[in-house]
């Protein structure tokens, strides 16, 4: 019964985006301070990229991220950026992945990326791609904004990224 | 999403992100944001659309170049299963800008 009303919940969300908007507009953010600026500093063809998603992908051999916390799993994955397409699964009950399941790039454009790098628009990727869940609540934001996000940041530092997309479900 | 975004960027690394959900983006002020109004689950479109999820991404790539103001959400104007990404223009790439080989 909860996992049919989660399913009519998540093709709600999907379809309805004012129930999107409903929920964020009660949601307690976390507050904060100011916004953090980094400015670029060499041309995209020059960049090491970096690829972040909220997406819930992983490996198959991973652990897959926990549904049955209300909060959330506030850990995160890393796996080689050229890891082909049979390797990666989703484990993300709070968005419909029949699509990313279909083609990744939906909410992971590993492939596309790759062809801009070979035609020269993007300088090159790091070596590593971290996922986490973006489906987060209640004490769990403060971990994901204390140790998760920190963690992620710093391990992106020391891949050599140049600049770093993050993408939603 | 924009709590990871901003600590990467608290780090020293410039970002960008896609937003699907603006009015969460705005609470939580990541440094750049492309905004799409696309249903949750397709940040960069639709399945074997190869030509849309590319202009999608183009256009995230193409606001590290282009948002000089922190916390700026750029409107993509893409309409869900409606716009014709052969024929698109993109607010972020005027046509013949070689905006990957400058910076700002």
């Amino acid at each position: 019964m909860t996992g049919l009303l989660n399913r009519i919940l998540v093709q709600a969300f999907k379809h309805l985006p004012w129930l999107g908007e409903a929920w964020a507009r009660r949601y307690p953010f976390l507050r904060v301070a100011g916004i953090p600026w980094a400015p670029l500093r060499k041309p995209l063809a020059e960049c090491r990229l970096a690829l972040v998603t909220t997406a819930g992908v992983h490996l198959t051999n991973q652990p897959p991220f926990n549904m049955v916390e209300p909060e959330g799993d506030p850990t995160y994955r890393a796996f080689p950026v050229d890891t082909t397409r049979e390797l990666l699964t989703i484990t993300h009950d709070y968005y419909d992945h029949t699509a990313a399941e279909r083609d990744l790039n939906v909410v992971l454009p590993l492939e596309r990326v790759r062809e801009l790098v070979g035609e020269g628009i993007v300088g090159g990727l790091t070596a590593t791609c971290y996922s986490l869940m973006g489906h987060i609540d209640g004490r769990h934001v403060a971990t994901l904004a204390s140790r998760t996000a920190p963690e992620v940041a710093g391990r992106l530092m020391a891949d050599g990224a140049d600049v770093v997309l993050v993408a939603p479900a | 999403m924009g709590l990871v975004q901003r600590a990467i960027e608290e780090r020293g690394i410039p970002t960008v992100g896609v937003s699907l959900q603006r009015t969460a983006t705005e609470a939580v002020r990541p440094p750049r944001t492309v905004f799409l109004r696309y249903p949750f689950g397709h940040p960069f479109g639709r399945p074997g659309a190869v030509a849309e999820q590319r202009h999608i991404l183009l256009d995230a790539l193409a606001a590290l170049v282009k948002i000089c103001v922190p916390g700026e959400i750029v409107d993509l104007p893409y309409r869900w299963r409606r716009t014709d990404f052969a024929a698109a223009a993109s607010p972020l790439r005027p046509p013949g800008e070689r905006w990957w080989s400058r910076v700002a």
